[in-house]
């Protein structure tokens, strides 16, 4: 068939010998928008790596076809030359730089002699940024002045400035709040308009189901279906790309509540760079034996300092109390924490969760390392045990725990730092976007999981984005706004647009009903 | 693909490299002075001259898997080698005392250096800096800039006296039957947990190769006089450095720092003491490495260990220890200083120029360096 602007026919990808991608065919048509679709490890972003020559040409078996002509590009600049633009998962910007030097960069506009032309880098910019509905951000400031969301936007200005014709999207939305990725969204509908064809990796299928045209899902490397988005819905991706029918996303488990096993009282965090501002301000609230309890909010609404701050992680001054089993305990840093029964498991996987020169098991044992030592020995045979105890008890797939902690997907990584703080025997387990880059699969069982605890007595505090994640596992939902609490329900035949509702501004939500099960 | 599984096993195998180009390194060198340089006296005394920077290497090479770096210790080694030297002349303090108060004053020192850098939060470096010039300050006006020797018979003995070569045939025997029962004990413990054990070949073939290595060794001290006591002391340093990184809560805590101090911190660790201890040791290093320089030279010198600092850190990278911090072997470390200890002897034997030493082992350094980021930048 003709009109395709790129063809990946027959792609395969060997890493040391195991094969990542086994004859994937891809075909996109120019102002097409294509949903890739698979579990974390199913070889997505191998596969994206590939057509954006970050594995280049001949470390890999097939070929790509650009315009009816082949694609062999050594390099990922040979690639942008020939128009396609990945944008990563990981945000790509220089924090100290303005944001028109961020979206210039490598592209800058000079003046003879090589002197920036910053008038016209700073208009171009400011003119992409209106384009993207982004007109209040000023594009002279340093990129780290702005908010995670706004970030992912302008990592797209940088890219439409490098005349995209496939733009990639390696999990876009994952920092995203509702609104900003309706905005995105709305973006990839006007520069499909335009011509511009896109990628779209995703494990929020909704968003997948609203902007693609077609969708393609992989599963271990194997191309398994393309299918015209009409003809699919969110249920059949998901059975495509387990290969197992999921007849429900959240699991139920009945749990008894009990009685008020941490209360945090009056917590204030200040802004470190601007000592005047408050994150969190005077947020108070109480959580149960058996409980889970979700933290919703937009992004910046201070739920992340609010939990750092009580596990004593919080980076800048910060004030209140925390009581644990009705006493106050001191939770000034991570350390005293967990002595006293509290356990994070921190939003930021990569720099905060896990160690990355040590192992699988290394990893896990990391908190409760002086348990297996007799005179400051390690006892290799206690260890193993314990490691190999919580890999099954979290169903963690890893060849052996001696393998590297980064050979694993987000999944799996994610388990093992939950497996690192639960040797730890925590009281209240406080979770930050557990599920964040972590596929469908693992994320039933990390519910799961959840629940099994909640059942054992722990009380646990849930940090998520996600709303039908927060209305799918809670028992009850704080709901966060500007630093202050803005709302408490039960969960009880709760829905979406009221929390939606306490998180963008209708304050004096229905009061907390203490409730038992 | 041929070049990736070479890259591989250079990878897999770096410190076979770093052997191979020792053994280069003494057949050219043996090669230009006609025997000389291999002679059993030769070697005994390059192990010797080698042992201050080794001694050295263990505790930096933990400072570097950490993160962290510290420029101080040349400095740190000249005054309390200076110091060894006035307690022992001008006071006439009885050697074990003045052991222990430079052992003491060494562990102190590291405990500034550590505090500064992890508690009050100075980035090591300037820590460093700041270290060596003040350090050296206080040797100098401490022993006035001049010389103190002589130092007495028993201090001299500390550099410069030999395991008998019959205690020596012990402990190599010693040594040997002990890696024997490692080794078994690695494999039996890899059984019971149904890990996949090593094949038997390489089990053998590395109870062979430590066979040969520690035969060849000490029937080379014995040939001449015995193990020199500085190596036997590198020796036990060696055993005990390598205990501590790869069995101990301590060493798995130092790797974890290095690697992600942020991720450990919120494990529940306390990272700053771990620093505090690792600054702790370094400067215990340079007190012992100190001891042994003033008791070489039987002097104390006021210019002692200036620019060791170099040496050693050259070493430590050398010897594959990541310039980002969480990873590096303390074996490794000391292979590169052999590297280094063995270009300083093998010059001086064929009377090279100082400015050509400086030069080649400027060039070594940055090579050994540049072949260790050749093959791991591919390896992803």
């Amino acid at each position: 068939m003709a009109g395709y602007l790129l063809e990946m026919k027959g792609i395969a990808k060997r890493f040391n010998g195991v094969p990542a991608l086994d004859g994937i065919d891809l075909a996109i048509r120019p102002g097409e928008c294509i949903g890739l679709c698979g579990e974390n490890g199913a070889g997505k972003s191998t596969l994206m790596k590939v057509l954006s020559a970050v594995y280049p040409h001949g470390t890999w078996e097939g070929e790509i076809v650009l315009d009816g002509k082949p694609l062999r590009a050594r390099s990922v600049r040979e690639t942008e030359d020939a128009g396609i633009i990945i944008i990563h998962q990981e945000l790509m910007l220089v924090p100290e730089l303005s944001v028109a030097e961020n979206i210039f960069l490598g592209n800058e506009i000079t003046l003879p002699g090589g002197r920036m032309d910053y008038p016209a880098m700073n208009q171009k910019a400011a003119e992409i940024l209106r384009g993207l509905k982004l007109p209040d951000v000023n594009v002279v400031l340093p990129v780290k002045h702005y908010g995670g969301g706004h970030q992912q936007l302008i990592e797209i200005g940088k890219a439409l400035n490098k005349n995209a014709r496939l733009l990639i999207l390696d999990e876009p939305s994952a920092s995203l709040t509702a609104s900003e990725i309706a905005v995105l969204l709305d973006i990839i509908r006007d520069l499909k308009s335009r011509g511009v064809a896109c990628v779209y990796i995703s494990h929020k299928l909704e968003e997948v189901a609203a902007i693609c045209d077609t969708v393609v899902v992989i599963r271990d490397g194997k191309h398994i279906a393309t299918t015209p988005m009409e003809a699919m819905s969110v249920e059949r991706i998901i059975n495509q790309m387990c290969g197992r029918e999921m007849s429900q996303m959240y699991p139920s488990l009945p749990h008894p509540v009990g009685e008020v096993v941490m209360e945090a009282r009056h917590i204030t965090c200040y802004d470190p760079e601007q000592p005047g501002r408050k994150k969190v301000d005077d947020v108070s609230f109480q959580v149960r034996r058996g409980e889970i309890l979700g933290i919703a909010g937009i992004v910046g609404a201070g739920r992340t300092e609010l939990v750092t701050a009580i596990f004593g992680a919080y980076p800048g001054k910060h004030e209140g109390e925390v009581w644990l089993e009705g006493r106050k305990v001191d939770t000034s840093e991570p350390l005293k924490a967990i002595r006293a029964g509290f356990a994070l498991v921190p939003e930021d996987r990569k720099h905060h969760g896990i160690v990355r020169d040590l192992s699988v098991g290394e990893n896990i044992t990391l908190s409760v390392l002086p348990r297996f030592a007799h005179a400051s020995r390690i006892d290799e045979h206690e260890e193993a045990g314990a490691v190999s105890e919580q890999i099954s008890r979290l169903a963690l797939k890893t060849a052996t725990p001696a393998l590297a902690i980064t050979s694993l997907s987000g999944g799996n990584q994610q388990k093992a730092v939950l497996a690192k703080m639960l040797l730890t025997g925590p009281k209240v387990l406080i979770l930050d976007e557990p599920t964040r880059g972590v596929d469908v699969g693992a994320k039933f069982e990390i519910y799961k999981l959840m629940l099994e605890l909640a059942a054992q007595g722990i009380a646990i505090i849930m940090v998520s984005s996600e709303l039908a994640e927060v209305l799918g596992v809670s028992d009850r939902v704080l709901v966060m706004k500007e630093g202050r609490l803005n709302g408490d329900f039960v969960n009880q035949n709760l829905n979406q647009e009221t929390v939606l509702a306490a998180a963008l501004g209708q304050a004096g939500a229905a009061p907390s009903i203490p409730h038992h099960a | 693909m041929t070049t990736m599984t070479f890259k591989r096993i250079f990878t897999q195998y770096k410190i076979l490299a770093l052997l191979v180009a020792i053994a280069l390194i003494w057949a050219f060198f043996s090669w230009k002075t006609d025997g000389g340089f291999t002679s059993a006296r030769n070697l005994s005394n390059l192990m010797r001259q080698m042992s201050v920077t080794g001694i050295l290497a263990c505790g930096m090479v933990f400072v570097i898997i950490a993160g962290e770096i510290d420029l101080s210790i040349g400095s740190l080694l000249g005054l309390l080698g200076g110091m060894a030297a006035v307690l022992d002349v001008t006071h006439g303090l009885p050697l074990p005392l003045s052991v222990i108060i430079v052992l003491g004053a060494g562990l102190l020192c590291g405990f500034l250096n550590g505090y500064l850098t992890a508690y009050a939060g100075i980035p090591s470096f300037i820590v460093g800096l700041g270290g060596m010039l003040a350090y050296r300050g206080v040797v100098l006006g401490l022993t006035g800039g001049a010389t103190v020797a002589p130092v007495s018979p028993g201090m001299e003995q500390l550099g410069q006296a030999y395991l008998p070569p019959l205690w020596g045939s012990i402990l190599g025997i010693g040594l040997f039957v002990l890696t024997c029962v490692l080794v078994w004990r690695q494999r039996a413990s890899q059984a019971r947990h149904k890990l996949p054990v090593i094949p038997m070949w390489r089990s053998a073939l590395r109870v062979v190769v430590a066979g040969a290595v520690l035969a060849g060794l000490i029937s080379t001290f014995n040939s001449y006089e015995g193990i020199p006591l500085p190596v036997l002391i590198l020796l036990v340093l060696l055993g005990v450095f390598s205990y501590i990184a790869r069995q101990t809560v301590f060493g798995r805590r130092i790797y974890a720092v290095g690697s992600n101090m942020e991720a450990t911190r919120l494990s529940g660790i306390d990272v700053r003491k771990v620093k505090l201890w690792i600054f702790g040791l370094m400067g215990l290093m340079c007190a012992l490495a100190g001891l042994i320089n003033t008791a070489r030279l039987a002097a104390g010198s006021p210019s002692a260990g200036v620019s060791a600092e170099l040496d050693v850190i050259a070493a430590c990278f050398i010897g594959g220890t990541s310039m980002r911090g969480g990873a590096g072997t303390v074996h490794g470390a000391l292979v590169g200083a052999l590297v280094m200890a063995s270009l300083d002897n093998g010059m001086s034997m064929l009377d090279v120029d100082a400015y050509w030493q400086m030069i080649v082992k400027g060039l070594i350094l940055t090579l050994a360096v540049w072949l260790d980021v050749a093959t791991r930048g591919n390896t992803r």
